[in-house]
């Protein structure tokens, strides 16, 4: 009875502190991201997009998008990135290997030839087939390069070694960009006079039931189905709140690799994408940092709260536990790889703060939920009294769902994106039914993510491929 | 102690209550924000239907004074303003018709645009954006600035000139636009004695600015030798954009500024404005700085270079760094049939050269 | 004459299309490329009026069909913010007949239309 009710009481107290520091740390990132997104809202008043459009001095940008199979949409995907508000541009198209028509594709929409071109191998690849650019000066900004299959990373790579301008922005090549999304993005890249801004990145938008017309965004519709839903949900809590919280604290450590913005000076100093792991976006970001950390100079990760950028969510419990998954393994592999920060004075906020975080509140939250569920179960078992267990669990889904309510509010406050009433009870339902439907599920993909590592697990895990005609038939729907 | 039966119980009933209370407060926070929420909701909801019908006003009265061929009479002014004059009382509907002049204004040149500022003053909007100016918010301030920028309020251009040192960027920004805007070149004036740097954002704005007024005789000298870096910086595009040819030997001693950014912004700048000596110079600082540097030096040689410095060129060749072998390869090949003879003849131990030469036959065939 | 107008900005399309009107023309206004390319094949216009950066094909691209399509009987005017020589050079290269840059005078506009109102007896 003494043990018992001593490992209760520990048991209790250490999950109660975890929850209240996990409170503090989310009514923290409320404030802090109001902060930051209003003062955006209100430097963004400021800026007429068309003068960075047209100038010479705009920053040269090369857009790198890794294609694998991706035959059903590409050309509308090409034809969007080439129709992009920017002067100073070219679009790298990456053809990893596919197994599908996807390059036969391009060659013909695009009247593509083949070039001689001399790749400067600055950091190491699966070797470049052929180099192409197209015969119309209308495209002339385009170049598709045909490689042996090495997965995105590498892709990123041998894009890196072909591009010739300035910046990199690494994008998935059905993405979905906002006509001014690339002048948003690397706006800040001029801005700063103080520090060196080495990257950027932009808000993710769910694009499931949206109307795409061309590889362009028509009309934007709350998803459909329960799951895209209830990650739409998901995602404005990370962009709108946490990501924006952290960049007030210069301490993000994620640009999402759907859509972001990197100085390739620095990209190739730390070796380019690495291979090694399937979280190649996050672990270049954290390995950015530390470079210019260890180099000491002051330098700046921005981050975008306007929707720039929207993409297509896993609409299946299968897919979405192979992406959570990866999400998982990619976490604990850059965490691994880069522990020498792990509360690192040297490491300033980096290392102080945001390692710590990643860590305690992102990659351990899943399993300490899942002891914590487990734990309770077990008390439960064995008949002692457990409702202080059972009112700290309820206060924990109360606060998540509070936190989910606050980040609807904040998107009705700020983008607006749903604006139908129904829209925003729907997603109000979706917030109280994620804990029980949605959230479980989540954990268990997390925690077989952290089995599979054990195992060394390294492969992508595809996604089977959609593609946007299916939801061009829905168009019919409103009216187009 | 602990494992007493009743301190148990107490325990438990303490932390009951507090538990139980941490959920009732947030219970009520969650119907708090909803409520809010909701109001928020219909409230925009209403908004919206006024803000149609504000812009539908708005926009007639926009495209009135547009096409208004006839001259104002001072006495009347551009007909049908009663309505939006009653209405300007409503700070919304203020808010809308302003954005839509100025927009309507951005958009249109000549007589058309003149009625749309004649429209500004006689619906007295400047005193609104005058009052704006004493804010203490810096966000009312900058836009204000702007406003009174692009509704072209020249007879304010005085008044504005004190804020281009503001400590605020954004009010800064606007205020050097709007300088540079209302007195042209000579609003640069402000470049002497600013404190702050200018970002590469401002002064791509400014440069747009200035690109679309006639070209001015200017004396950048001064600010080429500014202790202010960005102002350095922002004189030597100014030079390369409007050819100020006789600030050559000062833009050379650019080159040897300490600021790395000063240096390569100097050599973009003689690649344009050059003389015979220039090349030589270049040359001469060729291995003191970093690759970037090295690269926008070869830039520089493939406009200004003659002969003498296709050996220079040549020798390059044999580095082991790729872009410097590739742009000067380039530079070669595109200096005449004297300089692709030395590319051609050059013998490459590391037969990366054979496959440059074919991209560069490639590139000039294009 | 009959004329097609592109621009995606609904204050300055409302602009175009009020002072065209008022000189007598009768005006097809569209939202964007692909709209614009529909109903010149459909309507057939007199002139072409058209912006550059606007969603699905550029004006620049607009410029390349029409020139290739119907080739010398329809005249095609670019107004446009980006003013800089690159793009201009672009636009006359692919065969561009005019080119208006932002922000503009109605009255000239209005003129430089007139101008082809005298191929139309040709």
């Amino acid at each position: 009875m003494n043990l018992q009710a001593t490992i209760f009481d520990v048991f209790s107290y250490a999950l109660l502190s975890y929850a209240v520091l996990l409170l503090t740390i989310y009514t923290l990132i409320g404030f802090f991201s109001i902060a930051e997104t209003r003062a955006y809202v209100r430097k963004n008043s400021f800026t007429d997009y068309r003068v960075l459009a047209s100038s010479p001095d705009a920053p040269s940008v090369s857009i790198l998008a890794p294609a694998f199979n991706e035959g059903a949409t590409i050309i509308d995907n090409v034809r969007s990135l080439l129709s992009l508000n920017y002067i100073n541009l070219e679009v790298i198209v990456i053809n990893d290997g596919s197994t599908d028509d996807t390059l036969a594709k391009l060659i013909s929409a695009y009247d593509l030839y083949e070039l001689d071109f001399f790749v400067n191998h600055q950091i190491i690849t699966q070797p470049v087939k052929v180099v192409y650019k197209s015969h119309n000066p209308v495209y002339k900004k385009l170049i598709v390069v045909d490689k042996f299959k090495g997965g995105k990373a590498d892709s990123l790579n041998v894009g890196i070694n072909i591009s010739k301008n300035d910046y990199l922005v690494s994008i998935d090549v059905d993405c979905v960009l906002e006509q001014d999304a690339l002048l948003k993005l690397c706006k800040p890249f001029l801005e700063q006079t103080e520090k060196r801004v080495i990257a950027t990145g932009g808000v993710l938008r769910i694009v499931n039931s949206c109307d795409i017309e061309g590889g362009r965004l028509v009309k934007i519709n709350l998803p459909e189905e329960f799951l895209p839903r209830v990650q739409t949900l998901e995602y404005i809590r990370a962009f709108l709140l946490s990501r924006m919280a952290w960049t007030r604290l210069n301490g993000l450590l994620l640009i999402s690799g759907a859509f972001g913005a990197f100085d390739k000076d620095i990209v190739i100093s730390c070796g380019g994408y690495n291979n090694e792991t399937v979280g190649e976006d996050m672990e270049l970001v954290v390995r950015m940092r530390r470079f210019m950390e260890e180099k000491k100079e002051p330098y700046k990760v921005a981050f975008i709260p306007d929707p720039l950028c929207w993409t297509e969510a896993p609409a299946t419990y299968k897919n979405l536990g192979r992406q959570r998954n990866r999400w998982t393994r990619g976490t604990i592999e850059t965490l691994y790889t880069h522990r020498k920060m792990f509360f690192n004075p040297k490491y300033h906020v980096l290392g102080m703060v945001s390692y710590p975080y990643w860590l305690f509140f992102e990659y351990l939250a899943p399993i300490i939920e899942t002891v914590g569920f487990l734990a309770f179960l077990l008390f439960c078992f064995i008949g002692v009294v457990t409702w202080s267990c059972f009112f700290i669990m309820m206060s924990i889904f109360s606060v998540g769902v509070l936190y989910s309510i606050f980040a609807i509010l904040m998107e009705v406050l700020t983008y607006n994106q749903y604006k139908q009433k129904k829209d925003v009870l729907r997603l109000l339902l979706v917030a109280m039914a994620e804990p029980i439907f949605f959230h479980p599920f989540v954990v268990a993909s997390a925690i077989k993510g952290n089995f599979d590592i054990l195992r060394k697990r390294k492969s992508w895990g595809e996604m089977t491929r959609r593609g946007f005609t299916h939801l061009d038939k829905n168009k019919n729907k409103y009216g187009n | 102690m602990i494992s007493s039966p009743l301190f148990v119980l107490a325990s438990l009933v303490v932390s009951l209550h507090t538990l139980g209370l941490v959920i009732l407060i947030f219970t009520n926070l969650i119907l708090l924000i909803l409520a809010f929420m909701l109001f928020f909701m219909l409230w925009k909801g209403t908004h919206e239907k006024n803000h149609d019908r504000y812009r539908l006003i708005s926009g007639l009265l926009i495209r009135r004074a547009v096409f208004y061929d006839d001259q104002i009479d001072p006495e009347t002014g551009i007909p049908g303003t009663k309505k939006a004059t009653r209405l300007m009382v409503n700070k919304v509907f203020r808010k809308l018709f302003t954005e839509e002049l100025i927009s309507a204004k951005k958009n249109i040149a000549g007589m058309a645009a003149e009625n749309l500022k004649y429209l500004y003053h006689q619906l007295k909007l400047e005193s609104f954006a005058l009052k704006k100016l004493n804010s203490a918010h810096w966000h009312t301030k900058a836009k204000a600035i702007q406003e009174l920028t692009l509704m072209d309020m020249r007879e304010l251009k005085d008044d504005l000139f004190v804020y281009t040192n503001d400590k605020n960027e954004y009010v800064r920004m606007e205020a050097q636009v709007a300088v540079v805007q209302f007195n042209g070149f000579e609003g640069l004036r402000f470049l002497d004695s600013i404190t702050y740097a200018i970002s590469e954002w401002q002064q791509i704005k400014l440069l747009h600015k200035l690109s679309n007024l006639p070209p001015a005789h200017i004396d950048i000298s001064g600010w080429l030798k500014s202790p202010n870096t960005s102002v350095v910086v922002f004189a030597l595009k100014l030079a390369r954009n409007y050819h100020g040819f006789e600030m050559h030997d000062v833009i050379l001693t650019c080159l040897d500024h300490p600021d790395p950014q000063v240096r390569l912004q100097a050599i973009h700048c003689l690649g344009e404005i050059y003389n015979d000596e220039t090349s030589v110079h270049l040359i001469s600082r060729f291995w003191r700085d970093d690759v970037r540097h090295q690269l926008a030096i070869i830039k520089a040689l493939q406009n200004i270079g003659s002969e003498k410095d296709n050996i220079f060129l040549s020798t390059l060749l044999g580095n082991d760094d790729y872009d410097l072998k590739l742009n000067a390869a380039r530079a070669l090949a595109s200096s005449g049939l004297k300089g692709f003879a030395l590319l051609v003849e050059y013998n490459d131990a590391d037969l990366v050269l054979n496959d440059i030469i074919t991209q560069v036959r490639g590139e000039l065939a294009a | 004459m009959k004329i097609l107008v592109a621009e995606d900005d609904d204050l300055m399309l409302k602009m175009l299309e009020f002072r065209l009107k008022k000189d007598g023309h009768e005006v097809i206004v569209t939202h964007d490329g692909r709209e614009a390319m529909d109903k010149i094949d459909q309507l057939m216009p007199d002139v072409v009026i058209t912006d550059i950066m606007m969603p699905y094909f550029s004006g620049l691209e607009i410029i390349g069909a029409v020139k290739t399509k119907y080739p010398g009987i329809m005249p095609v005017i670019i107004i446009s913010g980006m003013g800089q020589e690159s793009v201009v050079l672009e636009a006359f290269q692919l065969g561009a007949d005019d080119f208006i840059t932002k922000p503009f005078s109605p009255n000239e506009l209005s003129v430089r239309v007139k101008r082809f109102e005298k191929s139309f007896f040709t």
